[in-house]
């Protein structure tokens, strides 16, 4: 379409309504600034999408051949063993967020739009927080709402076998509680390295290659790597999903530290407060 | 009001603004001419608080641009670049911005109005024409309804039409006593569009006054010769307040001087001349004379101001002999 199908209107016709007078900049407004900026792209329903359909899918296949392998309901199993599902499928469903946390951010500097955003919030790091506020919040309302259909999910095909997992037990509550809380935490640390890095396909592969590769290799039996290992930000982090068995495993014939759940995702909330930091200073001090 | 004050910026060894001062008043529309990578763009985005200045300062009415507490209804910016997320609506990419100070759907569908965007206001930003992403942002400029308007190439990209409307749009605003800065490469534009022009080469400013005294002081004097002996010409013409340019051997333009007095030289001397026209001076004309030597050259001569009578007769001597066939000796044009 060019702009000749377009018209002129009469430069002075409309220009004598102006904007209330109170209309001025406050955090409120920077965050509702960026909430309809977030549920404007379609990038960010997708993955949103892909997130939810992920996490479900996931939980119910392996709801599905554990339903299979049972025997009938049997009263044994309190659903201690059924609740390790969540640990598989967050491991794939971050995928879709890290690519959302790295988006937020990237793509503005790709399209030039952070420009715009500079220019009405001139002071950037308001900006920059009303941003991770609404991933953040978002991606825990997405998660949490995955979470609670998976139950729903497992209610209606572990349940009748006793497996379903017990919501009366404190490990099952803290797995399924911190679901979305580790979802919105490595939301927020590749978008903390998407605002550092201002390149999509950089800070993605940065993030992946940390998250997917980095550590993996630190698992290596050679011990420096072993004592830092279980400090990098999705190993430490991932200890909220685990159930105790499996750290309880880790510990026994473990020479180096060991991370509690809520140790391991306070280390994780460290990198990411970290990883904020530096871009909130490199943030300030850039030319956009 | 926006006021410069030796505002400086480098790129790395690169200095894009030179120690630039200045001051756009409010109630007239000011062209900031140059030619492509004077740095009319890299002022705008300091003055903007994009980038950081390497060196002085400028505010918008007494504030720098991050200082004010509703930067949207202080100043309305187009910046060079799109700025716009290819991915979004106009009307969504206008909602939003809005919303950082409160500015509702009203006002987003009076701006969609104003630049006529209303049939692709809906539509992803990524398909819009180069004339279209003007109109957002001007658009976008005017959201906060602001008392400065600063303005990157408006009109690059639009048809005819969309020229006028522009030039309009911007004079309406000053009429309403607002602050209108309105760069362009073009200076018929600016001829048409402004009432004052700060022209920039090479990062500096190179002439701040009314369009009427840049085209009556820089090329209204000026007189087209043709002679065999241009270059002995040269030197009995060469003084104070006169700039000589050739672009081909045996002609000369000389500025800063008269017909009779140039006549009169001559035939004194014995040289022979074969035309002596006074040229009535045009806008590009004045133009070419004053940014030739930034394109061309690095000027070491500081800012000219035409309002300044002792400046005015001293313009940068780099103009002198610019463009000389080369056979010219040097001694003769300086
Ligand atoms: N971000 C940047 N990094 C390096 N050099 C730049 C940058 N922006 C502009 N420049 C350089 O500064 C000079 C002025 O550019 P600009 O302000 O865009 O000029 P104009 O808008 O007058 O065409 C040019 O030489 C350009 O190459
Ligand atoms: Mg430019």
């Amino acid at each position: 379409m060019s702009t000749s199908t377009l018209t002129f209107p009469e430069a002075t016709s409309q220009l004598d309504t102006s904007p209330a007078r109170n209309s001025r900049l406050s955090f409120p407004r920077i965050v509702r600034s960026e909430w309809i900026k977030f549920r404007t792209l379609r990038s960010t329903i997708w993955t949103l999408a892909i997130t939810l359909v992920l996490m479900v899918g996931i939980v119910a296949f392996f709801s599905a051949i554990g339903a299979s392998q049972s025997n009938g309901p049997n009263g044994t199993d309190d659903g201690g063993g059924s609740i390790a599902v969540f640990s598989i499928a967050v491991s794939l469903a971050q995928l879709p967020v890290i690519v959302l946390g790295v988006l937020v951010i990237t793509g503005e500097y790709s399209t030039g739009m952070i420009r715009s955003t500079l220019a009405a919030v001139p002071r950037r790091l308001p900006a920059l927080w009303a941003k991770g506020v609404v991933l953040a919040v978002s991606i825990f309302v997405v998660s949490a709402g995955a979470v609670a259909i998976s139950l729903a999910v497992m209610q209606m095909v572990l349940g009748g076998k006793g497996l379903a997992p017990d919501l009366g037990n404190s490990q099952t509550v803290r797995i399924l509680v911190g679901t979305p809380l580790y979802l919105a935490a490595i939301a927020l640390l590749s978008f903390a390295i998407g605002a550092l890095l201002r390149h999509s396909a950089g800070a993605l592969a940065t993030v992946l290659g940390l998250l997917l590769v980095i550590e993996n290799l630190f698992l290596i039996p050679w011990k420096p790597l072993q004592a830092i290992s279980p400090f990098l930000p999705g190993t430490a982090g991932s200890r909220l999903l685990m159930p105790q068995e499996q750290i309880d495993l880790f510990s026994q014939g473990a020479t180096n530290t060991v991370l509690g759940p809520w140790q391991g995702f306070a280390v994780l909330l460290v990198w990411v407060s970290v990883l904020l930091t530096a871009a909130a200073m490199l943030m300030r001090r850039r030319d956009a | 009001m926006i006021e410069a004050q030796g505002l400086t910026k480098r790129y790395g060894s690169k200095t894009a603004v030179d120690d630039v001062t200045f001051t756009v008043h409010p109630g007239r529309v000011t062209g900031f001419l140059g030619p492509n990578g004077a740095g009319k763009s890299t002022t705008m985005r300091m003055i903007a608080g994009l980038d950081h200045p390497s060196n002085g300062t400028v505010t918008v009415n007494g504030r720098r641009y991050a200082q004010h507490r509703a930067p949207l209804r202080e100043v309305g910016a187009l910046l060079d670049a799109q700025a716009v997320h290819t991915g979004r609506s106009a009307y969504n990419h206008l909602l939003a911005m809005g919303a950082s100070h409160g500015i509702g759907k009203a006002r987003v569908q009076e701006v969609i109005g104003m630049t006529g965007l209303e049939p692709v206001a809906r539509k992803r930003v990524g398909g819009f024409s180069l004339g279209m992403g003007q109109r957002l942002g001007i658009a976008s400029a005017l959201l906060g309804d602001p008392n400065t308007l600063i303005l990157d190439e408006p009109i690059n990209g639009l048809d005819p039409e969309g020229v006028v409307w522009v030039r309009n749009l911007v004079r309406y605003l000053a009429g309403q006593g607002r602050t209108v800065f309105l760069s362009s490469h073009l200076m018929s534009e600016m001829a048409l569009t402004a009432d004052h022009i700060i022209v920039l080469g090479r990062g500096r400013i190179l002439a701040d006054a009314p369009v009427a005294d840049i085209v009556g002081r820089a090329a209204g004097t000026t007189v087209r010769v043709c002679s065999p002996q241009a270059t002995r010409l040269v030197e009995l013409l060469c003084g104070p307040g006169i700039t000589i340019t050739s672009t081909t051997p045996q002609w000369l333009e000389v500025t800063g001087s008269t017909a009779q007095a140039i006549g009169e030289a001559a035939a004194a001397a014995q040289v022979v001349l074969h035309e002596l026209t006074p040229a009535t001076g045009s806008l590009e004309d004045a133009y070419m004379a004053l940014t030739q030597d930034s394109v061309e050259y690095h000027s070491t001569a500081a800012g000219w101001d035409p309002d300044d009578p002792a400046a005015a007769g001293a313009p940068p001597q780099d103009l002198l002999g610019a463009g000389l066939p080369q056979s010219d000796p040097e001694g003769a044009i300086r």
